[in-house]
Formats: structure tokens, sequence, C-alpha cells
């Protein structure tokens, strides 16, 4: 058995780790890319959301690599991502792929059906610590990683070199992928942070000192904000342009509410958004929906200049956020932004949208500065 | 107290419940006009550019709601155990809320099987006594309502067969009317009814009622085809079949109409009398957008003709009217033809489900 799974930005070093470390072989897809969205735009029903079409995708890459066991989470809706794992086994094999797909949810409620499946996966020579013992490490390691990219977030528009940054994220990454160990993980950790501090020194020492860049919040859908490759590179696009970038949802935030069922609350904990989003959307509407507005909340709250929000083309929850959101940006005087993306988007297109939204909050803190402000229509001939 | 109740979305499947418990309490239930162009208009200007065209409409329907107290918008959770409705369902009233006149008060009630009944009749309760009415009263409007919404749910599927007229449904709908003035017939197309002709086309139109129900949205695709051919709706479909058609997924559906869809297009496909199915589902439907996948798949395999027409707030009649055309001369060919046409070229539309 050789088990794959599907992309979701950083989420394949916590997976390959976790079965690794239960000595179940993994094949890991390679990453999101042109080629993965092509071939799984091919086999995908046209209206489906962008994510499956990409989790297609990595299992058309992955299947000349001999993998034949596709694992994916599941659920009972009301979101769509439930009905993923039956979907595409589905269309595979139909077209062809003879893959075994085991979907990790209590089917029909029933936890020993769930324990089943675990037990399929893990094999016969690994006891149920040892699987528990894998899955709380492959969940400090999520942790770790989460860490490591917040950190990367607060450094890209603070330091000079912003290739270095890139340089230093994907190393940090590549170690915590390897790194077998909490010893390595908290080393890893360390070091960027040393790395960071010394750039930083170094950087104040040479120019005029730190900027103090614009914050924004990303939020939305999770696969979006989650998958670079997804959202055109967002979070580094906004780095570059000298914003700090925050999100409302990261990896070990998720696995801690869904997979550990909020014994563990990760790296953010995704707990207390339903509470902030209580005034404007009181009930839960699958997904995570109801956490996109409580988090749009809780960063205008914290003083963040404007944010961003991203989902899949006709993702159901996050539209009706985003009929609510207008109200939350009324009531904090907060720009919020909604990027839709598909198959169809192109990367210059984001960009160009981001660089407007960046200068137009660049503007409103210029504003308070100069205290001036445009005139009647009828001054501007006179000038 | 006059409370008003927009002809959308839920209206097509749920009113009954509504009607029968708000006729108990005492409360004068007004219902908004039918779909014209005005309110598909104001529909589009009010709601969120992404949403589905039914949420469209609803947002024209409620500003179509005139000199009433207060607008009636549930957040219809789950109507039953272990399912959900679609997302943008719990979303209301909430996302619908720009829409609403200023100073327009909202009445709204979270009705959620999935808990129980218990569950139901506690949010009703609380509801309820918000209004003034006292909690025995609550309970029998309650009663009422489901008695309602059983009546109109066994009036859809009872009786039907292929041999029976249309009509015959039409008349327990009429008669479910007639008995409670509250349900009106208005939402329902009225048909001419021919004589059995053995040789007409039976064509199976399945879809979300609000779309196969919502004559203007849905340019008065029921009418089409019941000119030219039989056509039975999933609504036809009574709750054993579906259930029964519903077994042996690997994986059941959550969503409720999704269940019902799905149910009774299997049921459609594996039927020899039905000549052709045609799916009306509308741009970015998330439910229809799996199931629809699935439905193809097994007509595929069952060779049954089988087109997805998706409307939006742009479908023109014409594109529409050809296709339909299109799609009726292609299943008559078959028919006549029993479908003995050279295999050339069935890998390459693999999508289109032609033969």
């Amino acid at each position: 058995m050789k088990v794959t799974f599907p992309h979701m930005g950083n989420a394949w070093i916590v997976i390959q780790t976790l079965f690794e470390s239960l000595n179940v072989e993994v094949v890991v897809p390679p990453a999101n890319s042109k080629r993965t969205l092509t071939l799984g735009t091919k086999l995908s029903p046209e209206s489906a959301c962008l994510p499956l079409k990409l989790n297609l995708g990595n299992y058309i890459e992955v299947a000349d690599k001999g993998a034949d066991t596709i694992v994916i989470t599941g659920g009972i809706g009301p979101c769509r991502f439930g009905y993923y794992g039956e979907m595409e086994r589905q269309i595979l094999r139909d077209a062809g792929y003879d893959y075994e797909v085991v979907i990790l949810e209590p089917p029909d409620g029933s936890l020993l059906g769930l324990f089943k499946r675990i037990r399929y996966l893990a094999g016969t020579n690994n006891s149920w610590a040892q699987i528990l013992k894998a899955m709380r490490f492959a969940y400090r390691k999520s942790v770790a990683l989460d860490r490591v990219e917040d950190l990367i977030h607060a450094a890209r528009p603070r330091l000079p070199q912003q290739m270095e940054t890139e340089k230093l994220y994907e190393d940090a990454t590549s170690r915590l992928a390897q790194t077998m160990t909490d010893k390595g993980l908290q080393e890893t950790v360390r070091w960027v942070q040393e790395s960071i501090r010394e750039r930083l020194q170094e950087a104040q020492r040479t120019s005029e000192g730190l900027r103090d860049p614009l914050r924004i919040g990303i939020i939305g859908e999770i696969y979006t904000i989650l998958d670079p490759y997804t959202s055109g590179d967002v979070e580094q696009y906004l780095g570059r342009l000298g914003v700090e970038v925050d999100r409302s949802i990261y990896l070990s935030g998720w696995t801690g509410n869904h997979v550990f069922q909020g014994l563990a609350p990760g790296y953010r904990s995704i707990r207390s958004y339903p509470r902030h989003a209580k005034p404007y959307l009181p009930h839960f509407v699958g997904g995570h929906g109801q956490e996109t507005v409580g988090a749009a909340v809780k960063f205008a709250r914290e003083g963040f200049d404007g944010i961003i929000q991203i989902f899949p083309l006709s993702c159901m929850p996050e539209i009706v956020a985003a009929s609510v959101l207008p109200q939350v940006q009324q009531a904090y005087k907060v720009p919020i932004m909604t990027l839709i993306v598909d198959e169809h988007t192109g990367q210059a297109g984001v960009q160009t949208r981001l660089e407007a939204f960046v200068d137009l909050l660049e503007r409103a803190n210029l504003q308070g500065t100069i205290g001036k402000k445009r005139g009647e229509v009828l001054s501007v001939g006179g000038r | 107290m006059k409370i008003g109740f927009p002809r959308a979305l839920y209206y097509f499947d749920y009113f009954p419940f509504w009607a029968g418990f708000f006729h108990r309490l005492g409360i004068e239930l007004v219902t908004s006009p039918p779909t014209h162009r005005q309110i598909m208009e104001q529909g589009l200007k009010k709601a969120s550019d992404e949403t589905c065209l039914p949420l469209k409409l609803m947002a024209g329907h409620i500003q179509a709601l005139q000199d009433v107290d207060a607008i009636f918008l549930p957040r219809m959770v789950s109507v039953e155990e272990n399912t959900y409705n679609c997302p943008k369902f719990l979303g209301i009233p909430e996302s619908l809320l720009p829409a609403v006149p200023p100073e327009m008060p909202v009445l709204s009630v979270v009705l959620n099987w999935r808990k129980g009944k218990r569950q139901v009749l506690k949010d009703l309760l609380h509801f309820g006594v918000q209004l003034g009415k006292s909690k025995a009263e609550i309970r029998k409007a309650f009663i009422e309502g489901q008695e309602w919404q059983n009546r109109y749910q066994d009036s859809k599927g009872a009786g039907w067969d292929f041999e029976d007229s249309l009509r015959e449904i039409e008349d327990a709908r009429k008669g479910l009317t007639l008995s409670q003035r509250a349900v009106e017939s208005g939402s329902i197309p009225s048909i001419s009814v021919r004589a059995n002709d053995s040789n007409r086309l039976r064509i199976s139109l399945i879809g979300h009622s609000y779309l196969t129900l919502e004559s203007y949205a849905n340019l008065n695709i029921l009418q089409r085809l019941r000119e030219k051919a039989e056509v039975t709706l999933t609504e036809h479909v009574n709750r054993e079949d579906v259930k029964v058609h519903l077994l042996g997924m690997r994986k059941k559906l959550f969503w409720s109409h999704a269940k019902q869809i799905f149910g009774s297009g299997n049921k459609f496909v594996k039927d020899p009398q039905i000549d052709g199915i045609i799916y009306l589902s509308c741009f970015g439907c998330g439910t229809d957008s799996m199931v629809q996948e699935l439905l193809a798949r097994i007509a595929r395999e069952q060779h049954k003709p089988y087109m997805v027409v998706t409307l939006d707030e742009h479908s023109g009649e014409a594109g529409l009217v050809t296709r339909l055309e299109a799609f009726l001369d292609m299943v008559e060919r078959r028919k006549i033809h029993e479908g003995n046409v050279s295999a050339y070229g069935e890998c390459l539309d693999r999508d289109s489900n032609t033969l």
C-alpha cells in the first residue's frame, strides 16, 4: 500500500510525518501547479469548486509514482467538501485510475468505523498508543510550521532582502519536514527567530530604520488561504508590497478543532470566532463561513488596516459570509476586499487588485498626516 | 397582525408548514405576488453578486412584500434527520437583510430537525411567545403546521403512476388549496391535460423545486416541455421511492434537497418508461455541482439521454428553446432508431450523454 493525499499548503509536511512515523509508505504529490489544475479540471464537473479540481490533479500526477490509496478527511455537511472523497473516488474510477479512497470520518456516525479505517491505513504493526503518539507529534509539527509561517509574515515587510526572506522560509520548512524530534522542531523555530533578529539589526544599522508596515488580515475559505498556489501567492505578494499579513485560520488551528475535536487549540485557535461573529451571523453556515465573519470582526477590532476575503468561485458558506461582511465593513470602517479564485484566475489580475487595494489603504493612512482632502469638483479646474 | 412570506426559495417546499402554523395562531400570512420582471430586477440590485439566482429572487420578493407588519424569514437549518439544507439557507436572514426595506421588522426562527422534535418545538415556543401567543396555542399550531405539511407532501406522490394523467396531482394539490385557502395554487403552473398518447415522449425534469416550479425564472420550461412531452418532476416521486433509490450509496448525501433530487433522478434513470432526463440547475449551485455529476454517471451507464440546463439571470428564451428542441428531437430519434447509431465519437462527447 502506498498512501497519497491531496495538497493544501504546508499540510503535506504534517501528513507525510504522520505516515512516516507509522512506517506507512507515503507518496507526496508534486506541488500544485498549472499542470495539476489543468489535469484536474479536465475530469471535474465544471461547476465544482476549485479545491476538488486541484485534488484530482494531485491524484493524477501521483498515479504514475505508484500511489494506490488516497486519504482524505470527510464530513457531513453542509459544505460540499464532505462529499469530496466519494465524488473523487467515482471520478477517478471512471477515468481509469485504480485508487482505494479512505475517507477519515465516522461513517454514519460510527466511531468504530473510523477506527477500522485508521487501522486499515496504519497496518497491523502499530499499536493504538503508537498511532496516537504519531498524531500528537504531527500536530506539534503543524504548530511549529504555523509559528514559522507567522514569523515570515511579519518578516517579509520589514526585512530589506526579500528573496532572502523567502529562502529562509523555504529552508525552515524543509528543515521542519525532515526533523522527527521535538528538539528539532524547537530548534528550527528558534533558528528562524534568530535569523530574523540578526537581519533586522543589520537592516537597522544600514538603512533609515524600520518601516511601520500596513496590516492586512486574510480571511476566507481554508483551502484557498492556506494554499499559496490557489490564492496566487497573495501573502507573499502583499509582503513584498510592504504589508504585514495575518491569517484567520492556520493549519494547526484547523486540525486542533476538527481532528482533535477542540482538545488542542492549535497555533491560532478558531474557537473564539463564532463569538465575534454573533452580532452579524449568529448561526453556523457550514465550512468556515461563520469563522470568516468572526475573524473579520476580530481583525477590525485589533485595528487592522484592511481585510481580504478569498474563496473559490461558488463556495456556499463563504458567499453567505461575503454578503454579511459589508455590515462589518460599515460598523468598523475597515475596507474589505473579496477575491474569488477559480481555474481561470490569473496572477497578474490578482496582483493588480492587491496593489490597488494597498494603495488605497496607504492613502487612507496618509490623509491623516497631511490633513488635506480633495475639495469640490469645481475647485479642480481652478488649480 | 399581518406577516409577509416571500414567494421564493423555501416557499415551494415548506410553505404549508408555516401557513398551518400561523393559521392556527390567528396570524395572517401574506405572500408576495408570483415573480415578474420587476421583482427579479429589484432582487438583482439588492442581493450580493456571488449568490445564486433563487436567493436573488428571494431578495426581490422581500422587497415586493407590501402592507405587512413584518417579514418572516425563517432559518431552515434542517428539515429531517441527518441532513442539512444548503448553507445559503442557513445564512438567512442575515445574508438577505440588505434587501429588507428600512424600518421593516424581520421575524426569524431557527428550524433544526437534526436535533430532534424537542429542539424544534423549543425554538418555536420561544419564537411564538415573542409574538404574544400562549405555549398551548403554539404547540397546537406546531401540530397543525406539520399536518398541513404532511398532507402537502403526501399529495405530491399520491396515486402517481405513468398511466395517470398529471391532472390528478393537480387536483390533489387543488384539493389541498380549497380546504386550506392559504396554500395558493398560483405557484404551480396549471397544465392542459392531453389524451394519454403512448407515442408522446416521457421526459423527467429534475432539480430544486424553487427552480422547476418557478415559472418566471425558468422561462416556463415546464409548460414548454409539456406541450411536447409528458413531464414528471422530482416532486412526483414519493418519499419511499426516493428512499429506496438512495440505497447502495457508499456515502450518504447530507442535503435534503439533494437527496430528493438524486433519489428521484436515480429512479428516472432506471425507469425504462422515461425517455430522457433534464436536470434544471442554476449557476453557482453548490449542491447541484455534485449531484448533477453523480446522476450524469448513472445516466451514462444506463445510456439514458441526460441534459443539464443551467439558469441564471441572463438566461435567454431563444437559447433555452433551441436546446430543448434539440434534446427532444434527439430523444425522439433515439426512440425510433433504438439508439443504434454508429459508436463513432462516443468517447469524444463523454460529457454530453447523448447516446
